[in-house]
C-alpha cells in the first residue's frame, strides 16, 4: 500500500435523518471515517449507533442526508451496492445460514466460487490464529465461531471500509488479541474501520478517534487521548439515564445461610461441578465461551436431564427438576440469549413480567394486577417504554433485559441464577443492572453470576468460582482480579481440587 | 452408516424403494418388468412437475399451494385455444403463459407486497379455480384434438415426448441449484433471510423466481394432463398441491427452507405413485391407496426424525469431547494465559 492510498477519506456521512413512525431516532449525524483510521463508536441503546450503520452498510433507508463510500455516492439503499463500493458490516448477531457449509456461509455472495477461494479463506483463518473446520455444516458453530466466520467475511471481500459491531462480545481474550493484531494490519493498509464496542478498554487498545451517539445526535467527537473515561460515560448517559458509574462498593457480607448447594453434579458438557452460595452473596460463576456454564447452569434449572450429582436448596433436596418446580422452590434462571430464551417479544411487557408465574396465575386471568405488577417494576429499574401494553420487541437492550430482570424477581427469588446479564447492553443500563443484582443481594437472595466478561465478574462478585473445559478450574475467595481469573479460566487442572 | 442414512434421504429412499419392489416382486410375479416401470414413469409425470415447482418455492421458505388450480386454469386454456381452432404450438406457448402470469401473481404478492405465501396462494387457490370455472361455464372440455393426445404416447421404449421433456427439466433444475450462483440464492434465501440480503442476496427477485417457475411447472402438468387423460374436467389438478408438499417432504426437503435437493424429490414422487400400481398388483382394493401412502409417509419421517435426533446429540457430544482432553494441554502452572489459551486451542485443533 502507497501513502497516497492511505491518506484521505475512506466514508462520509452527512446530515442523516431517520425516524420510525414518527419517533426520530437520527437526527441529523455527520461523520468522517479517515483512510486507516480506527473509529470508535460509542452511545447507549437506543442511541442510534445501529441505525446509523445500517444505514451506512444500505440495510435501511435514510429519510434525509447522503452518504459517501471512497468517493462514491451511495445512491440508495442497497447491501449489494455498498459491499461494492468497499464497505462491509460484520453485525453483532452474526447472520448463519445453518444448512450451508462454514466455507459457503464466507463465500457467498461472492463472484469467484467457494472453491477456488477455499486457499485465501485458509490464510485468512491461520492469520487469525484461530480454528475453524469450513466443511462443517454452520448450524454446528458456537456463538464465538460464527462471529469469526462475520469477522472472515469482512476480510475476505476486502473492504475498504469496515463496521464492526462489538466483535469482541462473544470471543475470549485470546481470540479479542488475534482480531485486534489483524485490525492494526488492515489498519496500516489503509482501510477505514468503525469500531462499536461498549468496553472503554478496547476501545482505548485499538481506537485513535471516537465519536459518542446520544439520541441521534452525535454528542462528542474528536481523538480519544483527550477525553477521560468520565466524560465519555457522561457525555453517553448525561440526559438518558441520568446514571453515573457506580463504585464498588463490596460490603462484607460473611456468615450468611447456605442457600445453594450443588454436589458433584454433572450433565452433558461438564462434570463433577460442587458449589455453594450464601444468602446476599453474588457468587462469580467466570469462564470462557464454552467452558459449560451455560450448560450448567440450564441443567440445574432442570432444562437438560442430569447423569449424576444432587442439588440442596435451603437444606431441602431438589431432585427431578423441572423450570416449574425450580420456580416454585424459589431457584430462577435468568437465560443468556434473551431474544431467543428469554422475552416473548410479540407480546405486551407486563404478559412478559409474568410469565414466569403463568402457572400460578388464576383461571380467569386479572390484567389489571398484572400490569400493576409491571408498573411497579418499571418505576423501580426505570425501564423506559410508553406502557405496560408496548411489545418487548420495541425495546431497546438494555431495557429488554431489565425486562427480564423483572420476569425473574416477580418470582421472588431465594437463588437468582444471571447468565451474562449485561450482553449487549449499553454501560448506563449496565450500571443500573450492577446496582439492582447488589441491592438483590444485600435483600439476602443468593446469586449466581456467569459472565465472560471478568471486569465484571471482578466488580460485583464476593467470590468466583471458576469453571473450564467442563470441569471446576479453581476458586477464588479473595484478590479477585481479572488476571487471576483468566489464568483459572484458561489453565484448568491446577487448582481444581486446591 | 448412519450418518450416511441421515445426510443422504435419496440414498434411504432408493434402499426402501428397492426392498418394497423386491418384496412385491417375490409377492406378485410379473411386478418387475420394463412395462410395469414404464406406467409408473408416465404416471408420476404431472407429480414429479408440481413436485418440482412446489420445492423451488419451499426452498426460499415459502409454500405454494396454488399449483393445482394453475394446473387446471393452464389446462383450461390450452383445451379451450385449441378447440377454438388455435395450432398446437401456439395452445401449448399460451397454456405456459397462463402458468407463468399465475405464478407471477403469486411472487408479486409474496416477495413485493410481503404478503405471507400461506394466505396469498391460499386466496389465489381460489381465485385460479374461479377463473377456470368462469372460463369454461363451469363444463368439461372434452373433444380436444388427436395430436395433443399424441404427445402421450410411446415413441419407443415405453417413453413419451412428455416424459423427456420432464426428465429434461429434472436435469435442468439439479444443474441449475447445483452449479450455478443464482442457484445457490435459492439455498441461502431460504435458510436465512436476513443473512443472504445482508450478504447482498436480491432476496425480492429470488422468491419472485421461485413463484414464477413454479407456476410454469404447474402449466406443463396441466398440459401433461391434458395429453394423457384426452379431456379437461372442472376438478383437473384438485388436492395435487397437498401431494406434492408431501413429496417433498418425503424427499427430505426442509419446510423451513434452505434444504433439499431435485434428487430427492424425484425418488419420492416416483415412490408415492409405484405405491399405487404397487397396490394393484397385490390386488388390494384402491380405496387403501390414500391410507397406505399416508402411513408409509408418517413412517419415514418418524425413521427420519430419530435419526436426526442421534445424530445431533452425537455432534454434542464430540463437542464436549474437547472438554476430556484439553486439562492436560494446561499442565505447567504459571505460564502466562495466552501461552495456556494457544494450548487449548491446539488441543482443539487436534481432535
Amino acid at each position: 500500500m502507497t501513502a497516497e492510498i492511505v491518506a484521505g477519506r475512506a466514508a462520509q456521512l452527512t446530515g442523516i435523518w431517520k425516524s420510525y413512525g414518527s419517533v426520530p431516532v437520527l437526527k441529523g449525524v455527520s461523520l468522517a471515517l479517515q483512510k486507516g483510521e480506527v473509529h470508535a463508536l460509542l452511545g447507549g441503546n437506543g442511541a442510534g449507533k445501529s441505525t446509523l450503520m445500517k444505514i451506512m452498510s444500505g440495510l435501511v433507508p435514510a429519510n434525509a442526508g447522503s452518504i459517501e463510500i471512497n468517493g462514491e455516492p451511495l445512491t440508495h439503499a442497497s447491501p449489494a451496492l455498498a459491499q461494492q463500493l468497499g464497505l462491509y458490516l460484520v453485525p453483532q448477531e452474526a447472520h448463519i445460514l445453518g444448512n450451508q457449509s462454514v466455507l459457503e456461509n464466507i463465500c457467498l455472495g461472492l463472484r469467484p466460487s467457494p472453491r477456488t477461494l477455499r486457499k485465501r479463506v485458509e490464510q485468512l483463518i491461520a492469520e487469525l490464529s484461530v480454528t475453524l473446520d469450513l466443511d462443517a455444516q454452520a448450524a454446528t458453530l458456537e456463538i464465538a465461531e460464527r462471529q469469526i466466520v462475520e469477522i472472515l467475511r469482512g476480510l475476505i471481500r476486502e473492504a475498504r471500509v469496515l463496521i464492526l459491531d462489538e466483535p469482541t462480545s462473544a470471543l475470549t481474550p485470546f481470540e479479542v488479541h488475534a482480531l485486534f493484531q489483524r485490525v492494526r494490519k488492515l489498519q496500516a493498509q489503509g482501510v477505514g474501520i468503525f469500531f462499536i464496542s461498549h468496553k472503554l478498554r478496547e476501545i482505548r487498545e485499538i481506537c485513535g478517534t471516537i465519536s459518542v451517539l446520544r439520541d441521534g445526535v452525535v454528542v462528542l467527537s474528536g481523538p480519544l487521548d483527550t477525553y477521560s473515561d468520565a466524560k465519555i460515560i457522561d457525555a453517553m448517559s448525561r440526559v438518558a439515564t441520568g446514571a453515573t458509574p457506580v463504585v464498588a462498593e463490596r460490603s462484607a457480607r460473611e456468615g450468611g445461610a447456605v442457600r445453594l448447594s450443588v454436589r458433584k453434579l454433572s450433565g452433558e458438557g461438564f462434570r463433577d461441578i460442587s458449589l455453594q452460595v450464601r444468602a446476599g452473596e453474588v457468587l462469580g460463576l467466570a469462564g470462557v465461551v464454552g467452558a459449560g456454564r451455560t450448560e450448567f447452569s440450564e441443567t440445574l434449572f432442570g432444562l437438560r436431564r442430569q447423569s449424576a450429582g444432587s442439588v440442596t436448596l435451603d437444606g431441602v433436596e431438589l431432585s427431578s427438576r423441572s423450570p416449574r418446580r425450580c420456580i416454585d422452590a424459589g431457584l430462577v434462571y435468568l437465560p443468556e440469549d434473551r431474544q431467543q430464551n428469554g422475552l416473548f417479544l410479540d407480546a405486551p411487557l407486563y404478559w412478559n413480567t409474568s410469565s414466569y408465574l403463568i402457572h400460578r396465575l388464576p383461571f380467569f386471568l386479572r390484567p389489571g394486577r398484572e400490569r400493576g405488577l409491571f408498573n411497579g417494576f418499571r418505576q423501580r429499574m426505570g425501564i423506559k417504554c410508553t406502557g405496560p401494553g408496548q411489545s418487548a420487541k420495541a425495546l431497546s437492550g438494555g431495557n429488554q433485559q431489565k425486562v427480564l430482570m423483572s420476569k425473574c424477581l416477580s418470582a421472588k427469588p431465594k437463588v437468582l441464577v444471571l447468565d451474562e446479564p449485561t450482553r449487549g447492553v449499553d454501560v448506563a443500563a449496565r450500571n443500573d443492572i450492577y446496582a439492582l443484582i447488589r441491592q438483590l443481594a444485600a435483600d439476602g437472595v443468593a446469586v449466581i453470576l456467569i459472565s465472560s466478561d471478568f471486569d465484571e465478574i471482578e466488580l460485583l462478585a464476593d467470590r468466583v468460582t471458576v469453571m473450564a473445559f467442563g470441569q471446576l478450574g479453581g476458586e477464588l475467595t479473595e484478590n479477585i482480579s481479572v488476571d487471576a481469573i483468566a489464568r483459572l479460566a484458561f489453565g484448568a487442572g491446577e487448582q481444581a481440587h486446591a | 452408516m448412519l450418518n450416511l442414512v441421515a445426510r443422504n434421504r435419496v440414498i434411504m429412499l432408493v434402499l426402501v424403494m428397492a426392498v418394497a419392489c423386491l418384496a412385491l416382486g417375490v409377492a406378485a410375479p410379473g411386478y418387475l418388468s420394463g412395462a410395469t416401470a414404464s406406467v409408473i414413469l408416465s404416471n408420476s409425470l404431472v407429480l414429479l412437475l408440481i413436485s418440482l415447482g412446489t420445492m423451488l418455492v419451499i426452498l426460499t421458505r415459502n409454500i405454494d399451494v396454488s399449483s393445482g388450480s394453475i394446473l387446471g386454469l393452464s389446462a383450461a386454456t390450452l383445451g379451450l385455444s385449441l378447440n377454438a381452432g388455435v395450432s398446437l404450438p401456439l395452445a401449448i406457448a399460451l397454456c405456459i403463459l397462463t402458468g407463468v402470469v399465475a405464478g407471477a401473481i403469486n411472487g408479486l404478492l409474496v416477495a413485493y407486497l410481503r404478503i405471507p405465501s400461506i394466505v396469498a396462494t391460499l386466496g389465489t387457490l381460489g381465485l385460479y379455480r374461479g377463473i377456470m370455472l368462469i372460463q369454461t361455464g363451469g363444463r368439461w372440455i372434452e373433444g380436444l384434438p388427436q395430436d395433443l393426445k399424441a404427445l402421450a404416447g410411446s415413441i419407443g421404449f415405453g417413453v413419451s415426448v412428455l416424459t423427456i421433456t420432464v426428465l429434461a427439466l429434472f436435469v435442468l433444475a439439479w444443474i441449475f441449484l447445483r452449479r450455478t450462483r443464482f442457484g445457490r440464492y435459492f439455498y441461502a434465501v431460504g435458510d436465512n433471510r436476513d443473512a443472504a440480503h445482508h450478504l447482498g442476496v436480491p432476496v425480492r427477485r429470488v422468491q419472485f423466481t421461485a413463484f414464477v417457475a413454479s407456476g410454469a411447472c404447474a402449466a406443463i402438468a396441466g398440459l401433461i394432463f391434458a395429453a394423457q387423460i384426452g379431456f379437461i374436467p372442472n376438478q383437473a389438478g384438485n388436492g395435487i398441491e397437498l401431494k406434492a408438499i408431501a413429496v417433498n417432504v418425503l424427499g427430505g426437503v426442509s419446510l423451513l427452507g434452505g434444504s433439499g435437493s431435485v434428487a430427492g424429490v424425484f425418488t419420492a414422487a416416483i415412490f408415492l405413485t409405484s405405491i399405487d400400481s404397487a397396490l394393484v398388483f397385490l390386488k388390494i382394493p384402491a380405496f387403501w391407496n390414500d391410507f397406505i401412502a399416508g402411513a408409509i409417509l408418517l413412517i419415514v419421517l418418524l425413521l427420519d426424525g430419530r435419526i436426526r435426533l442421534l445424530i445431533d446429540r452425537r455432534i454434542r457430544a464430540r463437542r464436549y469431547a474437547v472438554h476430556d482432553r484439553a486439562p492436560q494441554a494446561g499442565e505447567a502452572v504459571g505460564r502466562s494465559p495466552e501461552k495456556i489459551a494457544e494450548n487449548a486451542l491446539l488441543a482443539e485443533a487436534s481432535r
